[in-house]
């Protein structure tokens, strides 16, 4: 098993080099130019820009442009923006609202998903699975931000009950809404997902043995099936987590939340190469990181799988 | 295996920034605001640069320097330019300016500020090693270009040779030819003072800056989130101002800042938008603001590139197939005017009407005039524009209205971002119509015209049709050195003139600045897109 997560770390170090450059290539690539960005609808003073562009290294070409830059983050330099912000303050500050909000949504979505998904699967046919397959269908038919929208306008403009935006009111209460609002679809992929493996499981052959050996009915399913019929589940979980940490622009743009993904998108538009890249990297290393643990995961529930 | 894996994740990787890059805009935040304490919450966006004044060239940003510092010269609630820090403004040529400081100001670390305080903070601003993004504003002082000698080069000196302190409260300023605009460009946010604190450390003062306006920083710039901002109590109209502090909410989305106004959480809102345009006066009974705001909307063309542009009867009857009312009532819901003039209404000189016929909506007479000047060729027109500023609406209205008023065919061609047209105007890929806007940086006739129609705009402004005239240039000359402003406007319009005549760009509409406060705030002024905080009354 050690041996096995060693490897598997070891393997970052290519992914990340790779996938800096790809992304590098894929800024550079973009039409555009960062410094007239700068200056919105009005000419950048042309002298100003040549010695802007001269400073940021942006007239060499893409190799030299991308040695820069790696070669800074080695150093522990991740550059600066255009506008001369550390790109690491800009990473410390936006990252924790990033994170809160994306656990808050991942607790969210794992909690009431799952419950959601065995009381269905028990009561399969009956009216509170009626309820749970049409609520999740709802949930994954209504777009991200109508359902952001509707919710902040109701509870937060016309009830009062939530702040309507922002984030000074600090966890939870800030964050509550819109972590529930970015698990919705999520939430409802793993009642459905739970609920289908679920009822899979309990019509095997060795709940069957279970149940005839006269174990309680609390623990056949808690233990026994539900060990089983989490691994599609943990799969999901895991790849939404990185998911949450990097997709959470709409949510954040309705909820005006200063997280990674507002920045990715105000990045990506303002061709800010040094930033896009650093944030990119940073969102795959946690999609490896997850992806780690669910395979750690899947050696946990089912120990027919081994690494070794 | 283990190779495709790593492949897999480079995949999703991709996926992941191309994602991003699918959708735009950004998220950023706000907080509560809604306190009877004097303390007013107010919208903005993320300012662009950090927060040195002459580093700031747009509207964000500027209204936080609005409220921390206090230049020379300032808007009134009629958009007149009034002295604030100047005691008096005096030349005799235009040239050769001698302004008397009013004694008592002091920057928020006690320093006192000085005639050299401006000088410091002008020098720093002009000086191409800073690469400020105001550095065009300070050239017509003279010395300007010795400190802009072009990339590569360094600067010989860091001062600039037309500046001068007679003594702490005299400033004298030298300019490189009359410039009759002079005392209006003062009162853009660039031109104020910095304390001496600043050239230390200008990185840690962009989070945190000192001013020497009516409000003083509290902590430092949280990004994103707010700004907030503390009453200075020994400004020394401070007893005028009712307002104790202002904490500038930062949001991404014009959405959600008017839905926390409407909650409750927001107390001035001076971007309403679209979406709330329609209610707004019903959501905030008495407590909104209508008026004109200093942008203009305009239609241009290439000339320099495309001859079949080059027929000013042929950009006339195009102007007058374009139903203006339609556009500003229908597509913005009210947010704009129908343009009669290259002059923004809030400007000393705008005349109303000034475009007559060729700003009327008159569609038989249009289709004559374009067929009289031998219309476009292939009968087909592209008009380019931005899909990043929503202008996709109102440019496919005016596409339409064209199509059917002069018969021809008329698409709208999107661009990811405003800078693509330029580009692939500069390399002559792109030969049709483009939308354009300008917004004025000081309230002069003068910073309509120049910026945008003089020859030297074409390298170093925003002239991007390539529009000269020789007569239009004479007369701007002949304004800059007019004795007194009301003959410079007189002078002034006579260039305004020529352009009508010409129209190099077809001016379409004026925006409108719409704005909303909270019940916390009994009335307020807004003058050239800035908050006056001496009229903040509160409720």
């Amino acid at each position: 098993m050690g041996r096995y997560v060693v490897r598997r770390l070891l393997q970052v170090i290519p992914v990340v080099i790779g996938v800096t450059f790809i992304i590098f290539c894929l800024v550079f690539a973009l039409p555009g130019d960062p410094i007239q960005a700068l200056a919105g609808d009005k000419r950048a003073d042309p002298n100003i820009a040549a010695i802007l562009r001269a400073h940021y290294h942006l007239n060499e070409p893409l190799y030299q442009q991308y040695w820069h830059y790696i070669s800074g983050v080695f150093t522990g330099d991740l550059g600066e923006t255009y506008n001369g912000r550390a790109i690491s303050d800009i990473v410390a500050e936006r990252f924790p609202v990033t994170l809160k909000l994306g656990l808050t949504a991942f607790a969210i979505e794992a909690v009431i998903g799952i419950l959601a998904g065995i009381m269905s699967a028990l009561k399969k046919g009956k009216f509170l699975d009626n309820v749970v397959l049409v609520a999740t269908l709802l949930l994954i038919s209504i777009p991200v931000f109508v359902l952001g929208s509707v919710l902040q306008l109701e509870l937060g403009v016309n009830l009062k009950a939530t702040p309507v935006a922002g984030i000074d009111k600090g966890w939870p209460q800030s964050y509550i809404l819109p972590a529930i609002v970015l698990a919705s679809t999520s939430m409802a992929y793993i009642a459905r997902l739970v609920r289908t493996s679920l009822t899979e499981s309990i019509r095997a052959d060795y709940v069957r043995t279970a149940i005839a050996k006269g174990l309680p009915r609390r623990r056949v399913i808690g233990l026994h099936a539900m060990r089983n019929s989490l691994i599609p589940v943990v799969t999901f979980l895991g790849f939404d987590l990185g998911a949450l940490m990097g997709g959470a622009i709409i949510t954040e743009r309705v909820f005006n939340m200063p997280g990674i993904g507002g920045q990715l998108a105000q990045s990506v538009y303002l061709r800010e190469r040094p930033i896009v890249v650093g944030l990119v990297t940073l969102l795959v290393l946690i999609y490896l990181a997850a992806n780690l643990v669910v395979d750690l995961m899947y050696a946990v529930l089912d120990p027919r799988i081994r690494y070794e | 295996m283990r190779g495709a894996k790593s492949a897999k994740w480079v995949a999703i990787a991709a996926v992941v920034a191309l994602g991003a890059t699918a959708c735009g805009g950004g998220g950023d935040s706000g907080s509560g605001g809604g306190k009877s304490n004097g303390i007013v919450s107010m919208e903005i966006g993320e300012p662009q640069n950090s927060l040195v004044p002459t580093n700031t060239y747009e509207t964000e940003g500027g209204q936080v320097i609005n409220a921390l510092f206090t230049g020379l010269t300032k808007l009134d609630g009629n958009n007149k330019v009034v002295n604030a820090m100047a005691q008096s403004i005096e030349t005799k040529d235009n040239k050769v300016w001698t302004i008397k400081l009013k004694p008592g100001y002091t920057f928020h670390n006690g320093e006192k500020v000085t005639a050299q305080s401006f000088i410091d903070a002008w020098n720093y601003g002009a000086n191409q090693t800073n690469a400020q993004q105001t550095n065009p504003l300070f050239s017509h002082i003279q010395g300007y270009k010795d400190l802009n000698p072009g990339e590569g080069k360094k600067p010989k000196t860091d001062k600039m040779s037309g500046l001068k302190a007679i003594d702490d409260n005299t400033l004298q300023v030298t300019l490189d030819g009359p410039f009759s605009a002079f005392p209006s460009q003062l009162s853009f946010t660039a031109f104020v003072p910095v304390p001496k604190a600043f050239f230390k450390d200008p990185k840690g003062f962009g989070e945190a800056p000192i001013g020497n306006g009516p409000f003083m920083m509290k902590g430092k710039v949280k990004h994103n989130q707010e700004i907030d901002t503390v009453k200075y109590d020994k400004y020394p109209d401070a007893s005028k101002i009712e307002v104790k502090g202002v904490d500038f909410k930062i949001y991404s989305n014009l959405d959600t800042a008017y839905k926390d106004l409407v909650a409750g959480n927001l107390d001035i809102d001076i971007n309403v938008p679209t979406s709330g345009l329609p209610t707004y006066k019903k959501d905030l009974p008495g407590r909104t603001i209508d008026e004109a705001d200093s942008a203009v909307g305009y239609i241009g063309f290439p000339i320099k590139y495309n001859k079949a542009f080059q027929n000013a009867d042929l950009r006339k009857s195009i102007s007058m197939a374009i139903d203006r009312k339609t556009i500003a009532e229908k597509v913005f819901v009210g947010a704009r005017t129908p343009a009669d003039d290259y002059i923004s209404p809030i400007i000393d000189g705008y005349r109303k009407g000034a475009c007559g016929e060729a700003c009327t909506y008159n569609p038989s007479k249009a289709k004559e005039l374009y067929k009289q000047a031998g219309g476009l060729p292939g009968n087909s027109l592209e008009i380019g524009y931005n899909a990043d500023g929503g202008h996709k609406e109102w440019v496919e209205a005016v596409a339409n209205q064209l199509q059917q008023n002069l018969g021809i065919k008329v698409t709208a061609k999107p661009f990811e971002q405003f800078q693509a047209i330029l580009n692939d105007l500069d390399a002559k890929k792109y030969q049709g119509a483009f939308r354009m806007a300008w917004s004025m940086d000081y309230p002069d006739m003068e910073d309509y015209l120049r910026p945008v129609f003089s020859k030297d705009a074409i390298a170093n402004g925003s002239n991007y049709s390539g529009y000269v005239n020789e007569e239009f240039e004479k007369l701007l000359v002949k304004g800059d050195q007019a004795p007194t402003h009301e003959e410079a406007v007189k002078i002034y319009q006579q260039a305004d003139d020529v352009l009508l005549k010409d129209l190099p760009y077809i001016p379409v509409y004026f925006y409108t600045l719409n704005a909303g406060f909270s019940e916390n705030i009994k009335s307020m002024t807004v003058a050239g897109h800035q908050v006056l905080w001496d009229t903040v009354k509160l409720g």
